[in-house]
């Protein structure tokens, strides 16, 4: 599914060259849930611009879906952004003046899905997160659980190879975290979504069944998770929400 | 994707910002309202003066003595007689009728009232060669040019000046002290037309022979007219030639026929046109640069959008067109409405004028095919801006 092999990348600004990632060897199975921790410097986030083709490496390979993207032109990329990877992100980064359903067909329409596919394709996702009865609201007009909810579905949409979620909890509370990493993990054990989880929590780190440790652009560590956390059970014991 | 959805993405990016496009907008609106409006105020301007000139007959023309050509000065010999006028009217065969006339500018009077005139002293055909229409009375004939009687044909702005609203006919304007009966008012010269703007200027007519007698030495010029105005040319050379024969002299004389005038006006009216509309094209120019300006700022608040847009598969091409078509959106209302507004203006100023109103299609066409170009010259650069943005900065972007 995806195989990184001897990747590096290197910054260059002026005379000063830094190189973030020294020779990463990865492979993620199609179907798993994994989380990619480290503190900040370690490289993660390099690893996350790559792994969504928003960066290219400066050597090595990353082969996602038999296809090598190292050798990938911009457009071509993008290509690939559009059908193989759903980001979210840690701000949700929506658009704010479009509604629930329209961000959600965003995907599709750089896809060239036709506008009545696009609508029911948006529906179903947004009512596979439990948002059917927010879809004319905008962004500034839902909660953060439910913004983020709106990304994860618009992030689905194009049945990507993989999901890229950079810190999704990161600007939640609790429960609403919780709840999404429920999201998450209801994808990828019902539907077998492949799901990469950047993040520094090691309490949502332990949500996956493998967590790689990176510091200094090398992995230290690639451990399994014996027994996830299962969030559904985590919710049920937690004191119910008011309505936020 | 397709450019439909590129068009309604744009749509989208133009309705949130409703305000700022409006005021965008206006300044294409203003630049293009400009430019329909000088262009079609100056054609139905020209129009209706080459259609004034053209009214007087385009088979007109005029010799007058002139040095220009000339090595000496005019002389006494070289003044244009009276037997040069009958020999004209005698010997070229192409002329239908000439007068000899001479202008000169007096004070003329009624009662107290004195006025500043154009006497003109002519023969009795100058009627119908200047094609001259009148209102009331008649104009004086030959007996009475030959028997110096003081009559005079006034036109309709000095019948208005001394007698406002009566009928000016039987009497009295005084010339040099001397009492003329006026026999006629006639229209007044659509020539005249040129002097847009003013009131058009107080004439009086006299018989050529009772001018002689009031004011000495007039220096006469031929006013002629041909039976075609494809025989002018050819005949204004004859009399000048004969001229020249029977004064035995070298290039003393010089004609000019309307239809000169009339290329000459066109061209005239035309370089006016041409300024008016490059300040009106400045004003458009002016609102060019500000959808650039507008573009440019949109583009940095928007960066994050942009981002966003990349991440989910916008391609580079796509945020190009998207910006791009916001721009040429922008400009085409803009260029709808102020094509509305400068009609609109052009059709008012013809009413009042009672011009008549020029609008081709071919001047909307040029406004819509401005204002998209506009937009795409304009809009370029701020669309190449935002799609050479890196998709991980502009993500960051705050």
């Amino acid at each position: 599914m995806i195989k990184i092999s001897n990747l590096t990348k290197v910054y260059r600004t002026g005379a000063i060259s830094v190189t973030a990632l020294k020779g990463i060897n990865l492979e993620v199975a199609k179907g798993s849930m994994v989380a990619i921790m480290g503190p900040s410097g370690s490289g993660k986030s390099t690893m996350m611009n790559i792994l969504g083709c928003l960066d290219r490496a400066t050597s090595g390979s990353y082969i996602i879906d038999g296809v090598d993207v190292s050798t990938l032109q911009e457009k071509e990329l993008a290509k690939i952004r559009n059908h193989k990877i759903g980001f979210v992100f840690q701000t949700f980064n929506l658009l704010p003046r479009l509604t629930a359903l329209k961000n959600v067909e965003l995907p599709m329409i750089y896809a060239g899905i036709p506008s009545k596919e696009r609508r029911e394709r948006a529906l179903k996702a947004l009512d596979k997160v439990g948002l059917a009865d927010r879809i004319h609201h905008r962004p500034n007009e839902l909660s953060g659980g439910q913004r983020q909810r709106v990304a994860i579905a618009r992030a689905l949409v194009n049945n990507p190879a993989i999901i890229l979620a950079d810190e999704p909890t990161g600007n939640l509370d609790t429960r609403s975290g919780e709840e999404i990493m429920d999201i998450f993990q209801q994808l990828n054990q019902e539907e077998g979504v492949t799901i990469i989880i950047v993040t520094h929590e090691r309490e949502i780190a332990d949500h996956t069944r493998r967590i790689v440790h990176f510091r200094d652009g090398v992995i230290i560590k690639d451990e399994e998770v014996l027994t996830p956390i299962s969030a559904r059970t985590t919710l049920a014991a937690l004191p119910p929400a008011g309505e936020v | 994707m397709d450019i439909l959805e590129s068009i309604k993405v744009a749509l989208e990016g133009i309705w949130v910002n409703k305000l700022r496009s409006a005021l965008t907008m206006l300044g294409i609106i203003i630049g293009v309202a400009a430019v329909i409006a000088v262009v079609t105020i100056g054609q139905g301007g020209r129009a209706a003066i080459l259609s004034s000139l053209e009214s007087m007959g385009t088979n007109l023309f005029v010799v007058y003595p002139s040095s220009r050509n000339a090595t000496t000065p005019i002389t006494r010999q070289d003044l244009i007689t009276l037997e040069d006028v009958e020999a004209i009217k005698n010997i070229v065969p192409t002329v239908k009728a000439v007068a000899p006339t001479s202008y000169l500018s007096i004070m003329t009077q009624v009662g107290r009232q004195k006025e500043k005139t154009t006497i003109i002293c002519t023969g009795q055909d100058y009627k119908s060669i200047r094609n001259l229409e009148l209102v009331e009375g008649r104009y004086f004939t030959s007996e009475e040019n030959n028997s110096r009687r003081r009559v005079a044909v006034i036109n309709e702005e000095l019948a208005k000046t001394y007698f406002s609203g009566e009928s000016a006919l039987g009497k009295q304007v005084y010339l040099m002290n001397t009492p003329f009966i006026v026999i006629g008012v006639v229209k007044n010269d659509p020539s005249n037309a040129l002097g847009f703007g003013g009131d058009p200027p107080k004439e009086a007519t006299i018989p050529f022979h009772t001018g002689e007698t009031l004011f000495r030495n007039l220096r006469i010029q031929i006013e002629g007219q041909t039976y075609s105005k494809e025989e002018v040319q050819e005949t204004i050379d004859q009399i000048v030639k004969l001229l020249h024969k029977r004064h035995r002299n070298e290039g003393k004389y010089r004609g000019y026929s309307l239809d000169q005038e009339v290329a000459t006006a066109n061209k005239i009216l035309g370089i006016i046109a041409l300024i008016i509309g490059s300040i009106a094209g400045i004003s458009l120019l002016v609102g060019g640069i500000g959808v650039m300006n507008i573009m440019l700022v949109s583009v940095t608040e928007r960066t994050r959008e942009i981002g966003i847009r990349m991440a989910l598969g916008a391609r580079r091409r796509d945020i190009l067109v998207q910006f791009l078509i916001e721009a040429v959106v922008i400009c085409l209302v803009g260029g709808t409405i102020g094509t509305i507004l400068g009609t609109g203006g052009a059709l008012a100023v013809a009413l009042i004028a009672k011009w008549p109103p020029l609008i081709t299609p071919g001047t909307i066409f040029i406004a819509f095919f401005f204002s998209a170009s506009i937009g795409i010259f304009f809009g370029i650069y701020p669309a190449n801006k935002a799609a050479k943005l890196d998709p991980i900065e502009a993500l960051r972007y705050e």
